[in-house]
């Protein structure tokens, strides 16, 4: 495989799994609403903690699509 | 009279390039790297207001209310329920007279997800409609159905004048 289409393919798995991380930290922000409504304090941290670290690991890929 | 410095170069598109205006593959990088830029953004921005529904969710204070007078005791039905708002006036709440000397009543709002909760006095339950959830009608623990914690009671008293009481919602 030439170097080109090794680093395409790459870029494009790195947007995927960026893609996957916001999915579910789009699912995250129901819980947590939910947990809101339902007054339940452990389950929005256990979110916000789950979320945060999801961003993070978003940022982190971030480094695989510098030039 | 002679012009001692070079012209400049303008940049002249080969004709095939304006043709087949191809794009480089540095130029599709930079594309998604802007792309997965937004992508991060957004999702800081879902981390931030997580933690924010987690600190409101934790700071926020539950009004328990005060007490008011709901209605006189004679004017309730035994069986029949009695809609009024507490502690606040956007706060549904259930009074029912279950028996001649117990009368309870709870918020309306289902624990699941919301929804308003009816007296069922066949069944003597509350019932919620939105989910099939049903709670004892006494001590709106849960029956059966998707919720899993009791209805918010509001502690009553029947005072002298026969007049019933709201003393406060348990939370």
């Amino acid at each position: 495989m030439r170097a080109s289409d090794r680093r395409r393919r790459t870029s494009s798995a790195v947007v995927l799994y960026v893609v996957i991380l916001v999915a579910f930290q789009v699912f995250l922000i129901t819980v947590a609403v939910e947990a809101f409504q339902t007054d339940t304090e452990s389950v929005a941290w256990a979110t916000a903690a789950v979320s945060v670290a999801l961003f993070a690991a978003a940022a982190a890929f971030l480094r695989y699509l510098r030039p | 009279m002679t012009n001692d410095t070079d012209p400049v170069a303008v940049p002249v598109a080969p004709p095939w390039k304006r043709d087949f205006p191809y794009e480089a593959l540095s130029e599709e990088e930079v594309t998604r790297r802007e792309f997965a830029r937004y992508l991060v953004l957004g999702a800081g921005t879902i981390a931030v207001a997580n933690v924010g529904l987690a600190a409101w969710t934790q700071l926020r204070s539950i009004n328990t209310g005060d007490p008011r007078a709901i209605i006189p005791l004679d004017d309730v039905a035994i069986g029949e329920p009695h809609l009024f708002r507490y502690p606040g006036d956007d706060d549904p709440a259930i009074l029912v007279r279950l028996s001649e000397a117990e009368v309870v009543a709870f918020s309306q709002k289902c624990t699941h997800l919301g929804c308003v909760v009816y007296y069922e006095a066949d069944e003597e339950r509350w019932h919620c409609p939105c989910h099939e959830g049903n709670f004892d009608a006494s001590t709106g623990a849960v029956i059966s159905g998707p919720p899993t914690r009791p209805l918010g009671r509001i502690d009553l008293e029947v005072r002298g004048d026969g007049m019933i009481w709201a003393l406060g919602r348990q939370t």
